[in-house]
């Protein structure tokens, strides 16, 4: 563990922390962004897939004459193909299963693509899907969670011989000694669902490829380019540079859905390898809600060893994840992203976990906003207000008693999480403010006298941001780690270069999916360079050949706001150091006499002794020989940052898994109708600290985004199969997506507090409010119905099931 | 999704038996069968055209009846495939004689796959539950034509 | 998620779309506002042949007062319905129902005349043409007939109109001065099809009594249900508390409910009985004139 956190000196801002109007918006707004459908090659076929009505089935046989003999019909792969061209890919498990792009032998869940169709056009593809005869055996299926980890479940991979993909225990700090000590041990189960983003943009994917070169192009919008470019290259057994991803320049939502495993850039680019065409594939609003990806569902059991007063003394869980059918990469990170920071905001320094990640017959996954978090904090929140219940303590109050102290920042955890830094009463106060706590409680009260249910819940949590990927190798015990090779790191490219005429652009990697970026980009460079943010451009979509990126590089986990931000401040400083000793070898001066105000160069107390900026850039370019002797010519500095609090587990177990934490104080107030069980939120407060804030307008956006988003886990969104395997929610019509009308007022709060090991101070908070929601509606609505006996401890929250658990508690009195 | 149910005819037990196991009349009976050949004793093949309103589906298949007690119960197997998807349901069916009526009763298991069960969860059970009376309607009315 | 290949026609008057109909049977589709029908398509459920756009028959997409009848061509937009003077002064239930239905796009497009004919069992439209116990007037190459909803609807999204025919209009009995009505329906999200709903018209009489009560349950059976034993209990008393209790209960049990992965058959039952109070006590302060 580092002795120190770098820090960086945080100075006042012109541009970043206003609410500045995006870039992007005038082109998207006017339909001219560029997505994937947008993009149309020379003569491109398109794909169709065929996919498996079965939940877990024999492939016996697979007929394709008649659809090859259909007129526009280019080619056709099955199974029989893909496992002639290509590798499964790999995954971090000790027995990973063969997880190929298409079903070979068996398929293993609804929606699993069995077969593609090249074709003139989408409708004659799926003309011809209708003619493809398959011949299923079908296997007795495994839907649960914990019953497919009994001996009798049905086996999803015989190589596997089991359905436990990774099986871990570890031991943190003292628990024998925790609960000595304890006064109390309070227990619970929960559920936590499986849902997903389904982001308006589906996938899409342009591949060719070219058999003298032998190498691929491939258009998609993917997140990344991540650890998939890397697995995806050795799933069709080529060299990396052999395969060139370009991502455009807008794409329509990610939410994680578009970070996980995409086996269809392998699955397309084969059927143009196979075809010898460029083939184009747009997935539909189906086929993402049968078989693109959601987040784990989660079985959990947690008890905490508490003292009278209240005092959590350690903590003990089994937590099951279920990543469906398969398990793909970056799983197993379902049960270790969240290491650092497990014991959330609570100064809990004995913990034991077993964690468990297991398959059923469903669809797989992927980290879905939040990864990891939400299924953590709806187990954890909840169990503080049993806790709290068991006490007769307030909820409030008993979360006060826990957190970490301010005086206690950087903090690191019992599980080897860095806290960079946070102020959780202060966070936590402004919320209860906001919806005048003292006064709910008393309304509380005087409803339940005329027998209407409200209730009031909280949620505090550490949000966690930027992935150091050591954490993916916790799936591996320390012995095994040690044979290995060691994994770490979060780092992120920048690119910074001003033009011969003075003008400056930015090239990242992040391709965004709508949060912004380009705009906070500018914001920065203006601010580090003296200039107007409409003077700064951008290029921040990948191309794998032209831009320089790394295993971490992408939008995932927030870490735009951390590690992007200091990179780019980085990369602008350095260019600003050059470009001053430029300035101070044409003027004669010192390099610390220099300042840069609005395009000009001057010294500081003589402003007459100045240089425009464009003239530095001049002659950067057009006067080489003019430049200090050794200096390289041009205006063109690249950093390639990785943050240093991400390194390798140590031996114990214990990883800083992230590297900013922020944190989040959730309190809503709910009312439950008795008779139909439908919920009415009429309070919702959401206080942030994210740190330094880039820009407030965007954040604002992206906290009542994450707010819609854990509101439809809370009551709406659940991706369901029935009995059988069937996925039954495959349309929009029952996967129930919130909308505008469902989403209430929120009074949104916003604390500061700097990281000290970011450029800007700045914090991540894309994902937010998706951890911390689902776990105070639970809460919430548990307090509401607290006297009529019924605990809460699973989600979605429909007024059906409501219903159902009101008449169960009313049964058993 | 489970389905059962009771009809009520107006004929004898022995008469009703043979009227279940006439491979002419379960054609004309079974909701969207436009071809029953026999394979076997017992064992057909079908293509049935099932749907509701615009709702269509064409799926090809088995049907097999089994365990035979006559005239007293058998079961109903069926499982047929097709685009969008897959049907699979089995039944038994017991015949009990009640005065000048025989009462056939049916209790069975649907289970739908694909495309219908993915995007029309809402209404298939009940729909199920109508073409099972329909199979009997058509059966009643099978009845009648030959009295 | 593309349709399967069709032919496509456009009509412009009924004789014209009774022709291509006789033309083509059971190969064709009628398409109005195809809010319904297009998803259909696009899932491939359904693979109609041939479709026969009727968007341009004008002579359907009316509404006017004819006696004590409101009469609505087929092809009227649910939106305009909606916002129609006449409707809402009218035959407001019929208003307050359909500005339930979707959104305001989907009400833009989708017709009266579609919704009917797609006979949804969780539908507002049939729904409230039960409670109002509306004609449905219906063209075919043999002439015309028209039809009470008990013979018009069928089963889930079957009804009566044979493969030729064309529901052309619907008669509506205009509602007298302060006849009580209520429209009130349990949905997940606001616009989608309801978990339970119920159509309560009261017919009143001097004193403050009920002369006659229509009470319509949906989404509980295979088509809307009249809830006769309910009603019984309110004709001829003056609605008291207590009434609307027991004529919820004996609602609940002529509710033919299924389970579903959204609400059980329980659940359902039980809101039925609670919608039906909720629905009648609205309509007894309507029918006081609140």
């Amino acid at each position: 563990m580092p002795e120190q956190l770098k820090t960086f000196e945080h100075k006042k801002r012109n541009w970043v922390g206003k609410p500045l109007k995006r870039k992007e918006d005038l082109r998207l707004l006017t339909g001219r962004g560029t997505f994937m459908d947008d993009i149309r090659l020379p003569d491109m076929k398109h794909a169709a897939i065929l996919r498996s009505p079965y939940p877990h089935a024999w492939i016996k046989g697979i007929n394709v004459s008649e659809a090859l003999n259909f007129p526009g019909v280019r080619g056709i792969l099955t199974g029989e193909d893909i496992a002639k061209m290509s590798n499964p890919f790999p995954v971090g498990v000790q027995v990973p299963p063969k997880y190929y792009c298409c079903a070979i032998d068996k398929v293993r869940f609804v929606g699993e693509p069995v077969a593609v169709v090249v074709a003139d056009d989408r409708y004659v593809a799926e003309d011809a899907l209708d003619l493809i005869t398959v011949d299923y055996e079908p296997l007795p299926v495994v839907m649960d969670i914990e019953e497919a980890m009994s001996p009798e479940a049905p086996v999803l991979h015989d190589n596997i011989g089991s359905n436990i993909y990774s099986h871990r225990f570890f031991q943190y700090g003292d628990m024998d000694k925790a609960y000595k000590e304890a006064d109390l041990v309070v227990k619970g189960k929960f559920h936590f669902p499986k849902y997903g983003s389904t982001p308006i943009e589906t996938y899409g994917v342009i591949a060719s490829y070219n058999p003298f070169s032998e190498d691929f192009v491939i258009y998609n919008n993917y997140q990344g380019p991540f650890v998939n470019h890397s697995l995806v290259a050795i799933a069709l057994g080529i060299p990396e540079n052999k395969m060139r991803w370009i991502v455009p320049t807008d794409i329509g939502g990610g939410f994680g859905t578009k970070t996980g495993l995409y086996p269809y850039i392998a699955l397309i680019a084969l059927a143009a390898k196979k075809t010898g065409m460029t083939v184009k594939w747009i997935e539909d609003r189906r086929e993402h809600l049968l078989a693109s990806a959601t987040g784990t569902d989660r079985v959990t059991y947690m008890e905490a060893a508490v003292k009278k007063d209240g005092t959590i003394l350690g903590l003990k869980d089994k937590a099951i994840d279920n990543t469906g059918g398969y398990i793909r990469a970056p799983e197993p990170g379902c049960a270790y992203r969240s290491t650092g920071n497990h014991t959330g905001a609570y100064q809990i320094r004995n913990l034991d976990r077993e964690v468990l990640v297991v398959g059923t017959n469903k669809c797989l996954t992927a980290p879905n906003r939040g990864y990891t978090c939400q299924e953590l904090y709806f187990s954890l929140e909840r169990l503080i207000d049993l806790v709290a219940s068991e006490l007769g303590m307030d909820t409030a109050e008993i979360r006060f008693k826990n957190f970490i102290q301010p005086d206690q920042f950087p903090y690191t955890t019992a599980t080897g999480g860095i806290y960079d830094a946070g102020d959780y009463q202060k966070v936590f106060q402004m919320a209860l403010d906001k919806i005048d706590y003292k006064k709910m409680r008393e309304e509380q009260w005087k409803a339940r006298e005329e027998g209407r249910l409200i209730g009031i819940g909280f949620s505090t949590v550490v949000d966690p941001s930027v992935t150091n990927i050591a954490y993916v190798t916790l799936a591996l015990p320390p012995e095994e780690r040690a044979k290995g090779h060691p994994k770490s790191g979060s780092g992120e490219a920048v690119i910074i270069k001003m033009d011969p005429l003075g003008t400056v652009h930015v090239i990242a990697c992040t391709n965004p999916q709508g949060q912004g970026h380009d705009t906070v980009i500018s914001q920065i460079v203006a601010d580090e360079l003296g200039v107007h943010p409409d003077d700064v451009t951008v290029s921040n979509a990948v191309d794998t050949h032209d831009r320089v990126f790394s295993i971490t590089t992408g939008s995932y986990s927030s870490r735009f706001s951390s590690v992007v931000t200091t990179a780019v401040v980085t990369a602008a400083r350095r260019l600003k150091e050059k470009m001053l000793k430029i300035a101070a070898h044409l003027l004669g001066a010192n390099v610390d006499e220099l300042e840069i105000q609005e395009g000009k160069i001057y010294v500081k107390g003589s402003p007459d002794k100045s240089m425009q900026m464009r003239h530095v850039a001049g002659t950067a370019h057009w006067n080489q020989s003019a430049l200090p002797e050794g200096m390289d010519a041009g205006l063109y500095e690249t950093c390639l940052y990785t943050m240093p609090t991400s390194q390798p587990p140590d031996d114990l177990d214990r990883v800083n898994s992230s590297n900013t934490y922020g944190f989040i104080a959730e309190a809503i107030v709910v009312e439950v109708d008795p008779e139909t069980g439908e919920v009415k939120i009429l309070k919702w407060a959401s206080v942030h600290d994210a740190g330094t804030i880039l820009n407030p307008m965007l954040l604002e956006g992206q906290i009542l985004g994450s707010c819609a988003h854990g509101l439809g886990g809370s009551l709406y969104e659940e991706w369901a199969y029935d009995e059988n395997g069937q996925c039954i929610t495959a349309s929009f019509q029952d996967y129930l997506v919130p909308t505008a009308m469902e989403v209430p007022k929120i009074d949104i709060g916003h604390v500061e507090i700097p990281s000290p090991i970011t450029a800007l101070g700045s914090k991540g908070a894309g994902e937010s409010s998706c951890m911390s929601v689902p776990a105070c509606i639970g809460n919430a609505i548990a307090d509401a119905l607290a006297p009529l006996g019924v605990t809460i401890s699973e989600l979605p929250l429909s007024p059906n099931k409501i219903w159902h658990l009101i008449q169960k508690a009313k049964n058993h009195t | 999704m489970n389905i059962e149910g009771k009809h009520k005819f107006l004929a004898s037990q022995e008469q009703i038996w043979d009227l279940f196991m006439d491979q002419k009349n379960l054609e004309k009976a079974i909701p969207g069968c436009e071809k029953m050949e026999e394979r076997e004793p017992g064992k057909y093949d079908v293509l049935l055209k099932i749907g509701i309103a615009a709702i269509k589906g064409t799926y090809t298949g088995k049907i097999e009846v089994v365990d035979p007690e006559p005239p007293n119960r058998y079961r109903l197997l069926g499982e047929g495939s097709g685009s969008p998807g897959f049907v699979k349901g089995e039944a038994t069916i017991e015949f009990s004689q009640e005065g000048q009526h025989t009462i056939v009763s049916y209790q069975g298991d649907m289970q739908v796959g694909g495309l219908i069960a993915g995007i029309g969860q809402r209404m298939i059970g009940g729909i199920a539950k109508m073409m099972a009376g329909q199979f009997f309607k058509k059966m009643a009315k099978e009845l009648k034509s030959q009295q | 998620m593309k349709p399967s290949a069709f032919e496509y026609f456009t009509a412009s008057t009924v004789a014209e779309a009774i022709k291509l109909l006789e033309r083509y049977e059971d190969e064709a589709k009628i398409i109005a506002g195809g809010q319904s029908l297009v998803p259909m398509m696009n899932f491939r459920v359904a693979q109609p042949e041939v479709l026969i756009d009727i968007n341009g028959i004008k002579e359907l997409d009316y509404i006017r007062q004819e006696d004590d009848e409101i009469v609505i061509g087929a092809l009227t937009r649910e939106r305009d319905l909606e916002l129609s003077p006449l409707v809402q002064e009218k035959c407001p239930i019929l208003a307050e129902a359909i500005s339930l239905i979707g959104h305001a796009s989907i009400r833009t497009r989708g017709t009266i005349g579609g919704s009917l004919v797609h006979a949804d069992p969780a539908a507002e439209i049939p729904l409230t043409i039960y409670g109002l116990d509306a004609k449905m007037r219906v063209v075919g190459p043999s002439g015309e007939r028209t039809l009470e909803p008990e013979e018009f609807f069928l089963s889930y999204l079957t009804t009566s109109l044979e493969p030729l025919e064309i529901l052309v209009e619907v008669r509506i009995p205009v509602l007298p001065q302060k006849t009580g009505w209520s429209f009130v329906e349990l949905t997940r999200r606001r616009g989608d099809f309801y978990i339970v709903a119920v159509a309560s018209i009261l017919f009143m009489e001097k004193g403050g009594v009920c002369k006659e009560a229509r009470i319509c349950l949906g989404g509980v059976g295979p088509t809307s249900i009249r809830a006769e034993e309910a009603e019984k209990i309110l004709a001829g008393q003056v609605i008291t508390d207590e009434l609307i209790e027991k004529a919820g209960q004996k609602a609940a049990e002529a509710a033919d409910p299924e389970s579903d992965y959204h609400a059980s058959a329980e659940y359902r039952r039980d809101m039925t009985r609670v919608f039906v109070k909720r629905g009648l006590a609205e309509a007894r302060n309507r029918a006081k004139g609140g």
